[in-house]
Formats: C-alpha cells, sequence, structure tokens
C-alpha cells in the first residue's frame, strides 16, 4: 500500500510532465499537420537553459525558469521560421523529415556545448522546499524526510518537489485551456485547426498564428524539461526519450486535441511507473521506455484517431 | 547502365575491380620510402580499403532502403531494426551453434524477409507519418529487445563477441581485400535483383502505389500484396547487411543499430535521389565516406563528438529546403 501510494505520486509527476510535452506536440500538428519531432529537443533544451543561467549567470531559479521558457519559445519560432515555414506547401513527408534533421542537429548541438556526461540540476541553486529530500539510493527514512515532504497517512511521502511539479503543470494546463478557449489568439488557433484556408481567408494570418502556437508549445516544454532536471537528470537524449513517451501520449489522446494530450500524458506517466514497478524480474525497468512504444503501436494500428480525437479518412 | 563494353565502362570496371591491389600497392609504395625517411601524409591503404568496405555495406542498405522509400513512396524510419535482425541471426548462430557464415546468409535474409512481413502485416493500411512512426517504434522495440534480454543475447547491452571469421573451403577470409570482394559481390548481387525488380512488373506496380494508392488499385494492382513483397526484399536486404557485418566486424553490440543509424541510412537514399538505384548508391558513397572521413577528424577532439551528427541533421535540412527530390534525380 506504501509503495502503491509512492508510486502514484511518482506517476502522477511523471504523467504531468509528459503532458506538458504532449500538448506542444498536438497543438502544432493540430494546426499544421506535422509531426514536430525535434519538439523533444526544445524540451531538452529548456533544462539545459535553466541550468546554464543558475549555473554560470547565477540567477535565481525563479528568474532563470521564465527566461528559459522565453529562451525555448524563442527557438521554437526559429525553427518554424528556419526549417518549417518554407515547406508550408511542399510533400508532408518533406516536412516530417526536415523535422527529423532538426532534431539530430539540436540534439547534437547540444551534445557539443554542454557535453555528452549526464548532470544534476545544482541542489543548493534551488528554493530550500524543491530540493531533493532523498537521494534515490538512500532508503526512505522519516529522518530525513520530515523537512522537504508532507507524511500522507499510510506512510508514504509526497515530496514538496513533486507537488510543486504537480500544482505547476496543473496550472499550466489551466492557463492553456483557457488561453485557447477564451481568448481572441485561442479562437484564431481553433479557426486554423479546423482549415487554415478558410481561416486565412476571414482575414487570420495564419502564418503568425502559427509561429505563435510554435512559441507557447515550446515554452511549456522547457518548463517540463525544468522538472526534469530537478526531479531526474539533464543529459542531451533526454529530449529523445521522453520526447517520444509524450509523442505517444499525444497519439493516445488523438493527435491534434489538447485535453487529449494531457489525458494520454497521464495515462502513459501511469502505464510507466506501474509498468516498471511492478513487472517483475526487472523486466519493467529494462522496457521502462519502451512501454510508451507499444502503447504508440498499438494505438495506432488499432485505433489511429486515438480516445477522444475525430476519426479522419486519412492520415498522409 | 546497359551493358556495353565502352573505354568509360572498362576503366571503371578496372578500377573496381583491381581496387585492393591499388591501395597494397601504396602501401608497399610507403613502406619502401619509409627505408629512406619518407613518410607520405598519406593514410594506410588497408585502412582506406576496410573504409570502402564499410562505405560498400552502407550502399547495400541504402539500395534496399529504397525499395520502401524509393519504389513505395513510404517513409521508413526503422530500418536498422532487420539490419539488427540479419546481424543477430548470424552472430548468434554463428557463435552459440557453430553454423558456417554461408548456411547463416540465407537463413538470415530469410528471418529478416519474415520480419519484414511481421511489421508490414499490421502497417499496411498506414500511409505518410503513421506509417513512418510505426516503423520507427518497431526499430526501438527490437533494439529494447537486444538490449535487455540477456538470456538471449548471452551479454549486456546486446554485445555478441568473438564472432568467427568467414571461412571458404577451409581458407579464411579475414583480410580486408577478402571483405572488399565479399561486399562487392553482394552488392552486385543485389543492385541486379533491384534493378530487375524495377524495370518489372513488380516494381511498376510499386510505383503506381506511390503516385496513387486508390488508382493502382481501381487498375487492378493488389496493393497488399505488392506492398508486402517490398517490405520483404527490402528488409531482406538489410538482413543481407547485418549477416555480413557479424562476421566482418567479428563484434555486434546494440549500440550499432540506434534509430541515428536509420537516418543515416535515410539520409544517403534522399541524398541521391528517392526511386533511384544509381541515386541511393551515390548518395551512400558520399555520406558514407563523409562520416567516415568526419569520424577519422573527430576523433582527434572528442568535445565535438556530436558534430557529425550534427552535420547529417543540417543536410537533412538544407535538402529538404532545396533539393527535395536528391541531388540527382531521374522521374521513374
Amino acid at each position: 500500500m506504501e509503495q502503491f501510494s509512492q508510486q502514484l505520486i511518482n506517476a502522477l509527476v511523471l504523467g504531468g510532465i509528459y503532458a506538458l510535452i504532449a500538448v506542444g506536440y498536438t497543438m502544432v500538428y493540430g494546426i499544421i499537420e506535422l509531426i514536430n519531432f525535434a519538439h523533444g529537443e526544445i524540451f531538452m533544451f529548456g533544462a539545459y537553459f535553466a541550468f546554464t543561467l543558475v549555473t554560470v549567470f547565477n540567477l535565481p531559479f525563479w528568474v532563470a525558469l521564465p527566461l528559459s521558457m522565453l529562451l525555448c519559445a524563442g527557438i521554437g519560432m526559429l525553427m518554424d521560421l528556419v526549417a518549417y515555414r518554407p515547406l508550408r506547401n511542399a510533400a508532408r513527408l518533406s516536412a516530417l523529415i526536415t523535422a527529423i534533421g532538426v532534431s539530430i542537429g539540436l540534439q547534437n548541438l547540444a551534445r557539443i556545448i554542454w557535453g555528452a556526461r549526464q548532470r544534476p540540476f545544482p541542489s543548493e541553486s534551488l528554493p530550500a522546499f524543491l530540493r531533493q529530500g532523498i537521494p534515490p539510493s538512500e532508503p526512505l527514512s522519516a529522518f530525513s524526510l520530515t523537512e522537504t515532504a508532507i507524511a500522507l497517512p499510510g506512510g508514504a511521502f509526497l515530496p514538496y518537489r513533486d507537488l510543486c511539479i504537480i500544482l505547476l503543470a496543473l496550472a499550466l494546463m489551466i492557463a492553456l485551456n483557457r488561453l485557447v478557449s477564451l481568448t481572441k489568439i485561442g479562437k484564431a488557433m481553433r479557426a486554423c485547426a479546423q482549415n487554415r484556408v478558410a481561416a486565412n481567408l476571414m482575414g487570420i494570418n495564419t502564418n503568425r498564428v502559427i509561429v505563435i502556437t510554435f512559441a507557447i508549445g515550446s515554452a511549456l516544454g522547457a518548463v517540463a524539461g525544468v522538472m526534469v532536471g530537478i526531479k531526474e537528470i539533464i543529459e542531451p537524449t533526454m529530449g529523445y526519450y521522453k520526447g517520444v513517451a509524450a509523442f505517444a501520449a499525444a497519439v493516445l489522446g488523438g493527435i491534434g486535441n489538447i485535453t487529449g494530450a494531457m489525458v494520454g500524458g497521464l495515462l502513459i506517466g501511469f502505464a510507466e511507473v506501474f509498468g516498471a514497478g511492478y513487472i517483475p524480474y526487472g523486466y519493467g525497468s529494462g522496457y521502462r521506455v519502451a512501454i510508451a512504444y507499444i502503447v504508440m503501436i498499438a494505438v495506432i494500428i488499432i485505433r489511429p484517431s486515438g480516445l477522444f480525437g475525430k476519426s479522419t479518412a486519412t492520415r498522409a | 547502365m546497359r551493358d556495353k563494353l565502352t573505354p568509360k565502362n572498362i576503366i571503371f570496371f578496372s578500377i573496381v575491380g583491381f581496387f585492393p591491389l591499388l591501395m597494397y600497392a601504396v602501401d608497399y609504395i610507403n613502406l619502401l620510402l619509409s627505408y629512406r625517411d619518407i613518410f607520405l601524409p598519406t593514410p594506410s591503404g588497408d585502412y582506406i580499403l576496410y573504409t570502402v568496405v564499410q562505405v560498400g555495406l552502407y550502399t547495400l542498405l541504402a539500395v534496399g532502403l529504397n525499395i520502401v522509400c524509393g519504389f513505395t513512396g513510404l517513409l521508413d524510419l526503422g530500418y536498422v531494426g532487420f539490419y539488427l535482425v540479419g546481424g543477430y541471426t548470424a552472430g548468434l548462430l554463428m557463435v552459440r551453434l557453430g553454423f558456417s557464415y554461408w548456411m547463416v546468409l540465407p537463413l538470415a535474409v530469410l528471418n529478416g524477409a519474415l520480419w519484414g512481413l511481421l511489421r508490414g502485416a499490421p502497417t499496411l493500411r498506414l500511409t505518410g507519418d503513421y506509417f513512418a512512426i510505426v516503423t520507427f517504434g518497431f526499430a526501438e522495440l527490437l533494439y529494447r529487445i537486444v538490449k535487455n534480454e540477456i538470456w538471449l543475447i548471452g551479454d549486456i547491452n546486446g554485445f555478441v563477441k568473438n564472432i568467427p571469421h568467414i571461412t571458404f573451403f577451409g581458407i579464411k577470409l579475414n583480410q580486408n581485400w577478402h571483405h572488399y570482394y565479399h561486399i562487392l559481390i553482394l552488392l552486385a548481387l543485389v543492385i541486379f535483383v533491384t534493378y530487375r525488380l524495377q524495370h518489372s512488373r513488380v516494381g511498376r506496380a510499386w510505383v503506381a502505389i506511390r503516385e496513387d494508392e486508390q488508382a493502382a488499385a481501381s487498375m487492378g494492382i493488389n496493393v497488399s500484396r505488392y506492398k508486402s513483397l517490398a517490405f520483404a526484399v527490402s528488409a531482406a536486404i538489410g538482413a543481407l547487411g547485418g549477416a555480413f557485418l557479424a562476421p566482418f566486424s567479428s563484434i555486434i553490440s546494440a549500440r550499432t543499430f540506434e534509430f541515428w543509424e536509420s537516418i543515416l541510412i535515410l539520409c544517403m537514399v534522399i541524398l541521391g535521389g528517392k526511386g533511384s538505384i544509381k541515386g541511393s548508391v551515390i548518395g551512400a558513397i558520399i555520406l558514407g565516406s563523409l562520416s567516415e572521413i568526419l569520424r577519422e577528424i573527430l576523433s582527434n577532439f572528442p568535445q565535438f563528438g556530436g558534430a557529425r551528427y550534427l552535420i547529417f541533421g543540417i543536410i537533412l535540412v538544407l535538402l529538404m529546403r532545396y533539393r527535395p527530390d536528391g541531388l540527382i534525380f531521374k522521374k521513374a
């Protein structure tokens, strides 16, 4: 029971992170029908930007986080302007191949800039309540936990850090939902997703809407990157693994559907944590990443429209 | 490409045929000069030969990938999965069961074709980016399996070590010039088969499916059957490459079959021009040599280890922007 509630917390945290990344995939796909392979790399850059701002420029964490969001939004916009916009009317597979090229390029750029080794987020730069309560190697003991975690009935601990991640993810999701359903730019986005040509004819500057979509998705991805940085580790390949899992989440929820991406993110988070925790003989941990792949393949083959998506005739 | 005995062809084939001799001559001259304390800044001929064998292997894979990507027009992001199947079929059978290479070669090819059909069956209905994503996931799953199933592979991280050399009537084929002629024969065979397929009823059916699947079906082409055939042939060629790799490098590991390798091969096909065998060969030669040269240069700068793939990424983006049909493109 104790293990179960601990896993539940981990699943919520991971699910929240996946949901934040998946939203970026799904928003871009909804409007320009492009699988933005490089979105995972943006997420990785978010973590590295925050890391650099905190360690090299000695900025406080609460300044580094929004700055990192801004920088990532900039990269997302630049990516659209340089790589994707010229291909807007080209064959769709060309755009996908470009996205893969951008992804490889950015990942290896990060490897050149920051090196290939794994780096932890420097915990001394974090606010006290976000610091790691328990080193993952040590067994749980109430002694080290009381300062950084809330003891839950049943023996599990909810670290403040995890609580913060869950609440921040939730807040951002609600904000995004409000933005898309209530504001003028949100309305423009929905119009573009329904029919880009018609939206353009109605006087919507579709190119501007697309750039803003990239910026929003990238900023949310950056937050997710920082979250993974403070909870796990920062490395150049993190965008690739987490990116694929988040893409699986977007597919599961029905690609193009923002609510679907949020639900899909949570579900993939749960599948991964409980799969890794409860499948015996160490299979779970070795195949942790593979769970997302299996879900993704199964959804595409059995129900390509996902849980919430509208079924369309082709995905050419 | 009609086989005429023009002077150009004679020169071409004699260079290809006597290339190892040329390289060993370079080594011999270097050796002679070194007695006189003259050191030419040339890489060793044997090393060049080794690199050429690797480029030949990439060419084989590019020609195989071109069948699915070029002829039937489906984006395959998991081609390395079949390379993996061939490599591990050959490696494990040779190490564990002591099979001879010549027995393993057809088995690996058949196994590859089988996996191609297995992957093809559920993806027949898929097109475009959904097909790409499923192929990507498939290769990643295979990669996870060889990395994790220690009972099957026998070592961590998918290492199969001490794969025996190829023997031919008792002669050990372990020199680089042996490998050179070996890959040359395999490549010639593969190009011949692919060329004949391309210019047959089958090849025309593939191109018809690429151009318009519904129109092809309404003209009486059995789309599922021809697509499955393309998957099987393409996968078999990938597995052939893997079966060659196992004794050639005498050690295989899961890292050889990472996703980026698929992208590198895809990059070769696209650079040359999808749907053209000649294009795939030229693309593979250009990028394969570039890859090896960069590896050699960058080995002096360990901090720029990622630069090789950064350059491939930039090449992909630039190609899609300015020459989406490749450098050499002939409408089939």
